[in-house]
């Protein structure tokens, strides 16, 4: 295996005595999309402006492609922040003349085929934008130098349905030539269709981190009724493979994190009336870690 | 290829699991002939928009299974020769573990051993019939 694309290991960023980022470490591979979830305030921001050298980290190590961030890190390296930043006074054409003049591998027919898709006027000005139009503008600049890195905070942000579809379709097409994506979003279904791997922040600490499929094939809940009431469950709490136990009268819900045909197992042996797996999507894991923490 | 799989990425069943059965499932009903070629991993991955990684564990899930053969540089194509009775197996499986939570269900929803054997015997009437008279 080649060295991962992006490479976090500790990352810290300490402001003041408050903590934005806590210790997180992360790899994207070639052909890898991350998807970075969490609630409003986990440190996803943070953690990109670390990864940008916008943010000098307080601990940790940063690689790109394997090497310390340098100038030359940002000829293969695309990044779209949540508020696209573009000059107000220039128009898309203008946009794309300067990544022309900067980026050695800014492809020109690319560029045109994004405006296309996204249904940009080359002509328009960027203060004429609408927030999703900005977006779109800052994803087809972004896309234009052929970049192996790509870092993308909430990119489908003020797009219409059709767009980010698009979008999530760049994202693959990138990944499948060999790029690295990370990125953030809200919205936990994107995650789930474009991205391979997840990784859920929560007060800065990495909480999950993980292939989605995997985790998807471990967390379950099992779901046991009882004819009378819920008999000694035993030390089914502290089984490694449980998350967590929740009774209600004569049923039993047992969260895994792995193994549930074995959990399931542990309670058919108590002979309950009935019993059922259920899987778990990803808006459900998410739900599940960020409210009970590490795991 | 025409387009013959649909994923729900929003299931909580794992989609190399879901995509994996669904091209079984499709070579067991001739949808797919042995010898035909499958899509590049980038194109499904771009004709489902899902990743490309996933895309490329269900191929090997594939190939591991017998069901199709992957050259570098040529693709990866239905297996002519056992493609068949491979994919039958493979369908079989999925229809047992079907057939396994039904019957779990009959018999947690408090339904006796004969009272299943009934259901069982009128659902097969019922499919098998309708089926014969299609024909």
């Amino acid at each position: 295996m080649s060295a991962p694309l992006i490479s976090l290991h500790g990352l810290t960023k300490r402001y003041g005595s408050f903590t934005a980022v806590d210790g997180v470490s992360l790899d994207v591979a070639a052909g890898s999309i991350c998807g970075l979830l969490g609630p409003n305030g986990a440190g996803k921001t943070t953690t990109f402006k670390c990864l940008l050298g916008f943010a000098k980290p307080s601990a940790g190590t940063i690689a790109i492609e394997g090497a310390p961030l340098s100038p030359s890190t940002f000829e293969t390296l695309a990044y779209v922040p949540e508020r696209a930043s573009l000059y107000d006074n220039l128009t898309i054409a203008d946009h794309l003349t300067l990544y022309r003049r900067s980026y050695k591998h800014y492809d020109d027919a690319r560029a045109h085929e994004l405006l296309a898709l996204f249904s940009l006027d080359p002509k328009q000005k960027a203060q004429r934008l609408s927030k999703g139009m900005r977006t779109a503008a800052a994803l087809t600049l972004a896309f234009s130098i052929r970049p192996r890195v790509l870092i993308l905070d909430e990119p489908s942000s003020g797009l219409d349905p059709i767009h980010q579809r698009h979008v999530l379709d760049l994202m693959i097409d990138a990944a499948a030539n060999g790029a690295g994506v990370l990125f953030s979003s809200h919205q936990v279904g994107q995650v789930e269709r474009a991205a391979d791997s997840v990784a859920i922040m929560k007060s800065g600490k990495l909480i999950v981190s993980s292939v989605i499929d995997d985790l998807k094939s471990g967390e379950k809940v099992i779901e046991a009724v009882f004819a009378g009431p819920v008999p000694d469950l035993g030390d089914l709490a502290s089984d490694p493979r449980v998350v967590r136990i929740e009774q209600n009268g004569s049923m039993v819900r047992a969260v895994t994190r792995d193994d549930s045909d074995g959990v399931a197992g542990r309670l058919f042996a108590l002979h309950p009336k009935s019993i059922r797996t259920i899987d778990l999507n990803l808006e459900e894991i998410f739900m599940n870690a960020v409210s009970e923490g590490t795991h | 290829m025409p387009t013959i799989f649909t994923v729900d990425p929003r299931s909580g069943v794992p989609l190399y699991v879901q995509l994996t059965e669904q091209i079984k499932r499709a070579i067991a009903l001739g949808m797919l002939a042995p010898g035909e070629q499958l899509p590049t991993v980038k194109a499904l991955a771009l004709e489902l928009t899902v990743n490309p990684n996933t895309v490329a564990r269900v191929y090997r899930e594939l190939e591991r299974d017998g069901v199709i053969d992957t050259s570098p540089g040529r693709g990866s194509f239905v297996r002519g020769d056992v493609a068949g009775s491979e994919a039958r197996r493979a369908v079989a499986d999925v229809a047992r573990a079907a057939f396994e939570i039904a019957v779990r269900e009959a018999k947690s929803l408090g339904l006796s051993r004969e009272e299943t054997l009934e259901l069982t015997a009128r659902t097969i009437a019922r499919w098998y019939e309708t089926e014969t008279e299609s024909q």
